[in-house]
């Protein structure tokens, strides 16, 4: 299939929207009540943002909710019932940025391993996702290092540049397709000025990385090897306050638990977003904690987001490079921090 | 595509027998018919069961796939979980899902030596294999099972205790960590048993299930007394949320308890690293 390369203009954009919201559920970056943006189901053509800072909790929570209903349990006269639960809803999620698109494919990688899970690959088939490349990096994002951004190559199922007056679409897919066929009058092919000028904004961007890096090669050298010691493990750790955010703004953590929800015979089996920062998270019944210290858990989450072992099995480093936990956590054991220790073999002065 | 994966079948309650003042063994059945013919396991697998309403939990199965139709667990009170199921009677409902993890290797144990080795609640993933092993006998050499408990009340499977001590082809010692009265039998911790028996390291694998300081103290008993690694077998016990390898609880570095394991041999063990 040959993508389609097309423009359209910005006055026509909140048209397309329009006919996309007719189509499905179309969720957006829109601006919250503080004034943030934050991804929501939009109602009107004119909510989504166009520029933007990329929303602190990423897009995953619509893919894999926190508290995700995956079986129904009756009990009747002592006799019981269970049901898995779908969600086919049709959806789009327009001018997600670069790196969600590669968090959302890493999601789907995993999910798609045997035994496949059916609850979020179902709704995953019916998502199209509308990239929108960012031709100016975010502050914090080090995507380059990762091969998440600032533009895709693939993955997408339309991906818009902003050239100005008009924005490029390039199709990856059918859907791709499809989204734009809803309103096909307001499309027109991309001369090869506007192509050349998308490669030239490509080019601009990638080069306006400076000291926003994060060196994964050595620190997945040493963590693969054992090669880090546990010292330091500690003493980054002793700085972790046990919050999970770094876990939920994550786009490609996907860590969960299975608890039941209701009562009086009528139950919701929920997966359930966990956190393997919790103390808890590998506590047994018995009182048995494998992993009791902070600097064990800490240790784990980079080994599963950067070590070599991860990376055969996942074809991708667990890190997308959007920079969301550098914003959140305030222990400062962030992705490129606690690489840059990796590497130096030291944390921080107290 | 449907999602099985995460749908338990529903079993119902046979029989609850009392083991000791916390632990329980349960006989389930599933209810459909087909679902109870179709259910093949090894010993050393797990199953996650469900007590609706309180979630799924991973639990050994205890009995042996010999024995078709029906199989048991054995569950320690210990949590809000086991709380509920200990007070399901019989005819009640549970959910089943698995059989999970890698099982113990039988073809890898046939025509060897066998040396069973369980402290307390560790007894119940060795009875499946033990009473697997007893009903194919001629295919294994000397039978050697030892268990160990920190009182005589908390000796689980009594009537079976004995039995292994009358069956023929079967050595069986047992010890308790503390007496009690009307207790004449052994009292020391399990390694007091090696002493009774005829080791024979070249020709013999050996499991070892129980707490983890017997496992410790055992383990390094049996490697002192002339065992390799390979051959001494244990299995795991991870906080295994999804039993698929997928919710991240049992993991150890790359490797999944729920799916790699929870049977390990030792030099497999070594080389988990977290």
């Amino acid at each position: 299939m040959q993508p389609l390369v097309l423009t359209i203009a910005k006055r026509d954009i909140a048209q397309w929207v329009g006919a996309l919201l007719e189509s499905g559920k179309v969720i957006a970056p829109v601006r919250g009540p503080c004034g943030e943006a934050a991804f929501c189901r939009i109602e009107s053509p004119e909510e989504p943002l166009w520029e933007f800072e990329n929303p602190l909790a990423p897009p995953k929570q619509f893919l894999l909710p926190q508290t995700d209903p995956i079986v129904a349990i009756r009990r009747n006269g002592g006799v019981t019932t269970v049901a898995p639960i779908y969600d086919d809803a049709p959806r789009i999620l327009l001018n997600v940025r670069p790196c969600d698109v590669r968090g959302i494919a890493f999601l789907t990688r995993m999910h798609e391993m045997e035994p496949a899970d059916a609850s979020y690959l179902r709704r995953r088939a019916n998502f199209t996702l509308i990239a929108l490349a960012c031709h100016v990096p975010c502050r914090l994002g080090f995507c380059v290092c990762s091969d998440s951004g600032p533009f895709l190559s693939g993955g997408y199922d339309v991906q818009l540049t902003d050239l100005g007056e008009r924005y490029l679409a390039e199709t990856g897919s059918e859907k791709g397709e499809a989204a734009i066929g809803h309103a096909s009058g307001l499309f027109r092919p991309a001369s090869e000025e506007e192509v050349a000028q998308r490669q030239r904004l490509e080019t601009v961007a990638r080069g306006r990385f400076g000291d926003q890096t994060c060196h994964f090669a050595s620190a997945m050298r040493r963590i693969s090897t054992r090669r880090v010691d546990d010292a330091l493990w500690e003493q980054m750790g002793d700085w972790c306050l046990e919050c999970g955010g770094c876990n939920f703004i994550c786009p490609t953590c996907y860590c969960f638990s299975v608890k039941d929800r209701g009562g009086d015979g009528r139950w919701t089996r929920c997966r359930m977003w966990d956190s393997c920062q919790y103390g808890a998270f590998t506590l047994e019944a018995s009182g048995h904690n494998p992993r009791a210290q902070r600097g064990e858990r800490m240790k784990r989450r980079f080994f599963h987001k950067v070590s070599a072992q991860y990376y055969v099995r996942d074809g991708a480093t667990g890190c997308v490079g959007c920079g969301r936990c550098i914003k959140v956590c305030l222990g400062g054991t962030d992705m490129p921090a606690v690489v840059a220790a990796i590497r130096r073999r030291a944390w921080h002065e107290q | 595509m449907n999602n099985d994966a995460f749908l338990p079948q529903i079993a119902r309650i046979d029989a609850v027998r009392d083991e000791t003042p916390d632990t329980k063994t349960f006989s389930l059945r599933f209810r459909e018919p087909d679902e109870a013919r179709a259910f093949r396991f090894l010993p050393g697998q797990f199953i996650e069961l469900s007590v609706f309403g309180y979630g799924e939990a991973p639990f050994c199965l205890a009995s042996s796939p010999t024995r078709s139709g029906m199989f048991e667990t054995t569950i320690r009170r210990t949590g809000k979980l086991t709380d509920a199921l200990h007070r399901l009677e019989c005819g009640e409902e549970v959910g089943i899902r698995g059989p999970f993890g890698n099982g113990f290797d039988m073809e890898g144990a046939r025509g060897k030596d066998l040396l069973f080795v369980a402290g307390g609640i560790g007894l119940p993933p060795l009875r499946s294999l033990i009473w697997n092993v007893l009903d194919e006998r001629a295919g294994f050499r000397n039978v050697t099972i030892l268990y160990s408990a920190r009182t005589p009340a908390d000796l689980v499977y009594k009537d079976e205790l004995d039995e292994w001590a009358r069956t023929s082809g079967v050595e069986f010692h047992m010890t308790v960590d503390r007496g009690a009265p009307g207790w004449s039998g052994n009292v020391g911790m399990v390694p007091v048993l090696f002493t009774k028996t005829a080791l024979r390291p070249e020709s013999t694998i050996a499991y070892v299930c129980g707490p983890p300081i017997m496992i410790k103290f055992v383990v390094q008993d049996l490697f002192m007394r002339g065992f390799r690694e390979e051959s001494v077998i244990s299995t795991l016990e991870r906080m295994m949320q999804c039993g698929i390898g997928k919710c991240n609880h049992c993991a150890i570095g790359h490797r999944y308890v729920c799916r790699d394991g929870p049977v390990f041999n030792f030099r497999q063990i070594r080389e988990l690293v977290e």
